[in-house]
């Protein structure tokens, strides 16, 4: 393998790892401040490219498409939090789950109703088609952008909850819900944010990835899965688990892919069932934080 | 009393992240003797008695159980071994009846993956439960769930689930905890009674409650150990008297 | 929840004459769920609908000694369901083996996919156990997905035709007719809850109760908390690959869809639509299920909007389901 090979390679298993970390991201963001693994996730996913495929039709101009999406899919998101996640709180771990997965039956179902069964067309932006040359390979613009856009987000996420006294609030709120309550803020409002900035990271990653994925219903159903698997590999609740466990699991499947594509799929279980094995919190999850 | 300590540990420390709770622990104790940790708060003295009872292991040092290194071994492991615990907020199992709980406890030494058998036929397993029940003044509840208790009443249960594995070392983390002077008393002496049949290791933050009916006393302070001698020994230690300023003894 | 009363069993008025019936049946559990389904099929609008509740029941029983019964939230049952539908109907439909050794083999197969998957799942807790089961049920899906040479593949399995059963070589038994199959699954199940109930009231089953209320406590009693979830989630794949073998025989089909995680989201639904931790619930929550599918497919399209619906209220005002409510208010 030469180096313009495995650059290559590396490139494109990081374009793929950027949307799973978005994902992943938003998944344990929740699940760090709220204790909830959202089932519906995936259909959070589907949404964004839904609900950006119809602004690209309506507007015709992508970047506006990238500002709606995370604003509708949060507000959303929000909705649901407030008024069907909201009154589980305190019964136990199982049912916020067990009735996200209901709202993402709803949501899909909802999708095929009003949109219709066969998906819409997303054709990549006509400023970001073609590729681009890297000195040792040519790379696809769109893929490109992918990462950086991803960067982006990480950072302004990154600046949001390190540098901003809301971000401090909500750091707090993951390590110890009662003191933040004490002091005066509205850990409902807190809650509800979170949901909403969660599943907007995820409805960004579906507008994202709808170029290369496609728009259809079913998009989300895989993605869940894979959310799933890198969570579990980067650790729950960990931000810097979902970046680098999502990266990794891109890069992973890049590489089989190259090698033996049979496998390509099942590289992320491999790698699931290896985390499993030796280390089972997670490259970087808490030990004990969900004994 | 025989030379050889029955449960000890060497050199044990623990540290949390960047906080050290338990620094260079050595500590041994003696089979038939009733000891009692104690300390301000803070001291590490919870800390200690999970080091002790298997609820996660050192960072450093080494637990000795008759004299066989036991560092490490998981929790489920130790009441075989023969050492049992109670936890200092209560345990139980909360919709289960008092009579269930500890023939649960019982069980675990006789039958872990048995799906056959009809549990009724077990009937020794219930017999003890029942004695269990009875010793600790709780026959006359033994039916009712665990949750519907009395506070003072699911103390007493948490030993009685404690002592179903007949355990050679008892360790109890604040058995009074909550309960009111009379109540406290009771307890005491029923741990006397309990100390004629085997070692049991006390954590008390009440000092006052642990002196009458200690053979030997513990100091923690600080995560170390700060004195260990008989009560009057220990009354008249000056480190002692200094750290419980304030404090009457 | 009782509060101040401490007696068992205070009842409310109008329940009050209910209550020794259902005393009666809480007691002899096998026999009245024997005795409901030897009735169903007269009950059910169509056979093979009757057929589908008690595979579906079977299958959920299984699902709840794993949730209702062990407290974990699995959500790769579908695994196990599926492997021990083409466990039994490879061998039949590709390579001629008779019925009485293909069910057997699906059971296997469904148990060991049931070590490793439990392995794996129980090494995590709480959460992590649902994904963890989800994500290595989708390997199995994807694994027997791309084996078209084996399974059929997107098609699903074709051709696990049992037309008949002979007994001893003396009777001939007619699976083509939906009352004859009907009777002779259910002599299977029967035996399959009867099972089930001893494992229940076993010193295991004691252990289970136990640990779902207070596993910490558990395991300072002496109980290796993994290895009891562990035996627990083998003991459920056995019944649960008994319902998939049986499945394929049933339908002379194996469609991909049973293993889907939506597979694994219906047996879920059926037993917190029955009641989990109830003995009956899971039959009932099968029943329920499998009625309003047939109901609800014959004037729209969009079940799955309404099976979204049913999971959503059950979790937010129903969580003890059907069954399980009944028995809740009678304890009360």
């Amino acid at each position: 393998m030469t180096l313009d090979l495995f650059l290559l390679q590396l490139f494109t298993g990081l374009a793929l790892g950027s949307i799973y970390v978005l994902v992943a991201l938003g998944l344990s963001l929740i699940f760090g401040l709220l204790t909830i693994v959202n089932f519906a996730h995936g259909q959070f996913f589907m949404l964004g490219a839904y609900v950006g495929a119809f602004t690209l039709g309506f507007t015709g101009n992508f970047w506006l498409s990238l500002i709606v999406v995370p604003i509708v899919v949060g507000g959303i998101g929000m909705l649901c939090e407030r008024f069907l996640v909201r009154p589980l709180y305190g019964r136990g771990i199982d049912y916020p789950l067990l009735l996200t997965y209901g709202l993402g039956l709803i949501l899909l179902e909802l999708v095929r109703i009003f949109a219709g069964t066969q998906g819409v067309p997303f054709s990549t932006p006509r400023f970001l088609a073609g590729a681009v040359d890297l000195h040792f390979f040519f790379f696809p613009k769109y893929r490109l952008f992918l990462i950086v856009a991803t960067a982006v987000i990480l950072l302004a996420l990154w600046l949001l909850l390190e540098k901003t006294s809301y971000g401090l609030i909500i750091r707090a709120g993951a390590r110890d819900q009662e003191i933040v309550q004490v002091l005066g803020v509205d850990i409902g409002r807190v809650w509800l944010i979170v949901f909403g900035i969660g599943v907007a990271i995820a409805g960004v990653a579906g507008v994202l990835a709808a170029p290369i994925r496609g728009v259809f219903p079913e998009m989300g159903v895989p993605v869940l899965v894979e959310a799933f698997v890198v969570t579990v590999v980067g650790g729950m609740g960990s931000l810097l688990g979902a970046v680098i466990a999502g990266l990794l699991v891109g890069v992973t499947f890049s590489f089989t892919s190259f090698f033996y594509p049979e496998m390509a799929t099942l590289s992320m279980f491999v790698l699931m069932a290896l985390v499993l094995v030796f280390r089972p919190r997670g490259l970087f999850g808490r030990a004990g934080v969900l004994g | 009393m025989s030379t050889a300590p029955v449960i000890a540990t060497e050199g044990v420390g623990k540290r949390f992240g960047g906080f050290r709770a338990l620094n260079n622990v050595t500590v041994a104790f003696y089979p038939g003797r009733l000891t009692s940790i104690i300390g301000p708060n803070g001291a590490g003295k919870s800390t200690f008695f999970n080091v002790l009872s298997g609820a996660f292991p050192p960072s450093e040092g080494k637990v000795l159980f008759e004299g066989r290194d036991i560092t490490g071994t998981p929790q489920h492991v130790f009441p075989h071994l023969g050492i049992a615990k109670s936890f200092q907020i209560t345990n139980l199992f909360p919709q289960l009846t008092a009579l269930e709980n500890v023939r649960l406890a019982a069980q675990a030494l006789k039958s872990r993956f048995d799906i056959w058998t009809k549990r009724e036929t077990l009937t020794e397993l219930k017999e003890k439960a029942e004695e269990l029940l009875d010793r600790v003044g709780l026959s006359k509840r033994r039916n009712d769930l665990a949750a519907n208790l009395a506070h003072g009443e699911q103390r007493s249960l948490e030993i009685a689930v404690a002592l179903a594995s007949d355990p050679k070392v008892l360790l109890l983390d604040e058995p009074t905890a909550g309960m009111s002077p009379e109540e406290a008393r009771a307890m005491m002496d029923l741990i006397l009674k309990l100390n004629e049949q085997c070692t049991v290791i006390l954590v008390e933050h009440r000092m006052k409650l642990v002196m009458g009916i200690s053979d030997r006393i513990i100091v923690l302070h600080h995560g170390q150990l700060l004195a260990e001698g008989t009560p009057d020994e220990i009354r008249n230690h000056d480190e002692v008297r200094r750290v419980y300023l304030g404090q009457s003894v | 929840m009782v509060a101040e009363s401490t007696t068992v069993g205070a009842v409310r008025g109008p329940l009050e004459g209910v209550r020794p019936a259902f005393d009666l049946i809480a007691r002899h559990r096998v026999l009245f769920t024997i005795l409901f389904l030897v009735v169903l099929p007269w009950l059910a609008p169509y056979k093979a609908l009757a057929v589908n509740i008690l595979i579906f029941g079977l299958f959920a029983m299984g699902f709840n000694l794993v949730y209702g019964y062990a407290g974990m939230l699995s959500f790769g049952h579908a695994a196990l369901f599926g492997l021990g539908a083409y466990g039994c109907g490879v061998p039949i439909a590709k390579f001629g083996f008779p019925w009485y050794v293909a069910l057997p083999l699906g059971i296997i197969i469904a148990t060991t996919a049931g070590v490793i998957i439990g392995w794996f799942a129980t090494r995590s807790r709480g959460i992590y156990f649902a994904m963890v089961t989800l994500a290595l049920s989708q390997v199995v899906y994807y694994v027997v997905y791309q084996s078209i040479w084996l399974t059929g593949g997107e098609d699903g399995l074709r051709g696990v035709s049992v037309p008949s059963i002979s007994v001893f070589g003396i009777a001939e038994l007619n699976l083509l007719d939906p009352t004859t199959k009907y009777y002779l699954i259910l002599i299977i199940v029967a035996f399959a809850l009867w099972i089930f109930s001893r494992i229940l009231g076993s010193p295991f089953g004691a252990i289970l109760e136990g640990l779902r209320e207070n596993e910490r406590r558990a395991a300072a009693c002496g109980y290796d908390v993994n290895r009891t979830r562990w035996f627990a989630f083998i003991l459920s794949s056995v019944f649960s690959g008994l319902a998939g073998a049986l499945y394929a025989i049933h339908l002379s089909v194996v469609p991909i869809e049973t293993l889907h995680y939506f597979t694994s989201a219906v047996v879920l639904m059926m037993t917190l639509l029955g009641g989990m931790g109830t003995f009956f619930g899971p039959f009932v929550g099968a029943l329920v299920y499998l009625l309003l599918q047939d109901v609800v497919s014959v004037i729209t399209v969009h079940w799955q909007l309404v099976v979204g619906c049913l999971f959503v209220l059950l979790i937010l005002f129903f969580p003890r389901g059907i069954w399980g409510s009944l028995m809740h208010w009678l304890r009360i």
